[in-house]
């Protein structure tokens, strides 16, 4: 059996059970019919990623509640703008909440405090350790970013939970603009098979 | 032109991680991706493994959080859903400066530097890091605009809205008789946020007046504010249809029905 074959089964059943993709679609379409209870249940399951995400890019705590805070109003005002044939509620809410969490970074004032933070704040995989109901997406997404290049991890893990432009990568990884673009592409499409992502 | 698209086609990766820089680059790529289903198709798939990232690093969040945002619900209105009345608009097509990802702070200081300009130059953050290097003033001014436009927030839902919207539009235009108007379009609720700078001062008795000024009908979008500095405060201008311009005059006080002089700007609205 192809390794990557049992790697995609499982990551799909594990992520479906625990995600439940279908579900917090559903969850979605009743909030935007005004349903606090629906967003409460949407809280429950999306507020770990949603929090986790933007922590990971920004690293300050009292920012990223505060941009987490942002991105889950922002969810519940526009629920009816969500498209479930764009993918899914789950895709919908990380998506914007790395997007919120990048604005801030790219915002000078932000800047200039995730600099002076990054020196006195231990590595974020710490508190993503702590995140125990999380083990299974981990392991699935250390596993394959191992399975990657050197180059393509890093380019990858620098883009979205550094939140750097890929120019900025291009920078700090050495390697010209066009490489970067291909090592990024190359290793997403390695994870997407690795992961099962169809 | 062939290793052109290929050039392009390249950036999906980078698109998916949102690592392109707002600019020209996420603009010509967003101009590709609607002409290239299998680039959207790899987007997608894409986004599916940042997903995933974003699971992986799940982290608890601080408990009150959860109180904030359900008191926040609480007293927050939603947007109604985008009703379509042709063939899934998904995405305005322009010759416009497109910003995704432009909002909140950003917006805020696109604004304060459009403003301070008198033209909407800096629309990238090297840019507008670049300019607020070379100018101290700039950062006064940005202070100052920064400031009126929080306190302006608090007391304007609609305000707020557009400028916390995830996806809007910076548009600007000199004006014939000088000075710039900068606006903040948000094309998903049909709404925008003017600014100006530099306007003549007019008169004792006469007023600049905004309108919409569509194919079918043309309505009055309010008053500006007597500028302080030179800088009028943003107002807020809803209704907007397709095909409008976003209009200014020069109108006897307090104001008329329909425009009774030619219109000294007249900036297409891509809704």
């Amino acid at each position: 059996m192809n390794p990557n074959d049992s790697d995609a089964s499982r990551f799909r059943s594990a992520t479906a059970d625990r995600r439940g993709e279908r579900d917090l679609d559903d969850l979605l379409i009743h909030v935007a019919r005004g349903d606090q209870a629906a967003f409460e249940a949407l809280y429950d399951r999306m507020a770990g990623p949603v929090y986790g995400v933007i922590r990971r890019v920004l690293r300050d705590p009292s920012q990223s509640e505060e941009v987490a805070q942002e991105v889950l109003l922002e969810v519940w005002r526009s629920a009816a703008r969500f498209d479930p044939a764009m993918g899914g509620a789950a895709t919908w809410m990380t998506t914007i909440a790395h997007r919120r969490a990048i604005d801030r970074v790219r915002s000078t004032t932000a800047a200039a405090g995730r600099e002076q933070k990054t020196a006195d704040v231990s590595p974020p995989h710490d508190e993503v350790a702590e995140a125990v109901e999380a083990s299974l997406d981990r392991e699935r997404v250390r596993r394959c970013l191992d399975s990657l290049t050197e180059i393509q991890r890093e380019s990858i893990t620098l883009a979205y939970y550094g939140g750097h432009s890929y120019r900025q990568v291009a920078e700090l990884l050495n390697v010209t603009l066009g490489a970067i673009k291909t090592r990024i592409r190359d290793g997403l499409i390695r994870m997407r098979d690795c992961l099962g992502v169809n | 032109m062939r290793f052109f698209r290929q050039d392009l086609h390249a950036l999906t990766g980078a698109y998916a991680l949102d690592a392109l820089d707002p600019g020209t680059e996420l603009t010509r790529f967003n101009g590709h991706l609607d002409r290239c289903p299998s680039c959207a198709g790899e987007v997608r798939g894409f986004r599916e493994v940042a997903t995933a990232m974003a699971f992986a690093a799940t982290t608890e969040p601080p408990p009150e959080l959860r109180d904030q945002v359900m008191a926040a619900v609480a007293r927050t209105r939603q947007l109604p859903p985008e009703v379509r009345t042709h063939a899934r608009p998904r995405r305005t097509r322009s010759a416009a400066p497109w910003l995704p990802w432009l909002s909140g702070a950003i917006a805020t200081a696109a604004i304060a530097v459009a403003v301070f300009f008198g033209f909407a130059q800096a629309h990238t953050r090297s840019e507008l890091d670049q300019a607020r290097a070379q100018n101290q003033a700039l950062a006064a001014a940005q202070a100052r605009v920064e400031a009126a436009l929080s306190q302006a927030r608090e007391h304007d839902q609609a305000l707020a809205e557009i400028l916390g919207a995830p996806h809007v539009t910076l548009l600007s235009q000199r004006t014939t008789t000088g000075g710039v108007a900068v606006v903040v379009l948000d094309a998903a609720t049909r709404k925008l946020v003017v600014a100006t700078s530099g306007l003549p001062a007019l008169p004792a008795g006469q007023v600049y007046q905004l309108w919409l000024i569509g194919p079918v009908r043309i309505v009055s979008a309010g008053l500006l504010p007597t500028a302080q500095a030179g800088v009028t405060t943003p107002v807020v201008a809803a209704g907007i249809v397709k095909g409008d311009k976003l209009g200014l005059t020069v109108e006897p006080a307090p104001g008329t029905t329909q425009p009774t002089t030619t219109p000294i700007l007249a900036l297409p609205l891509p809704v």
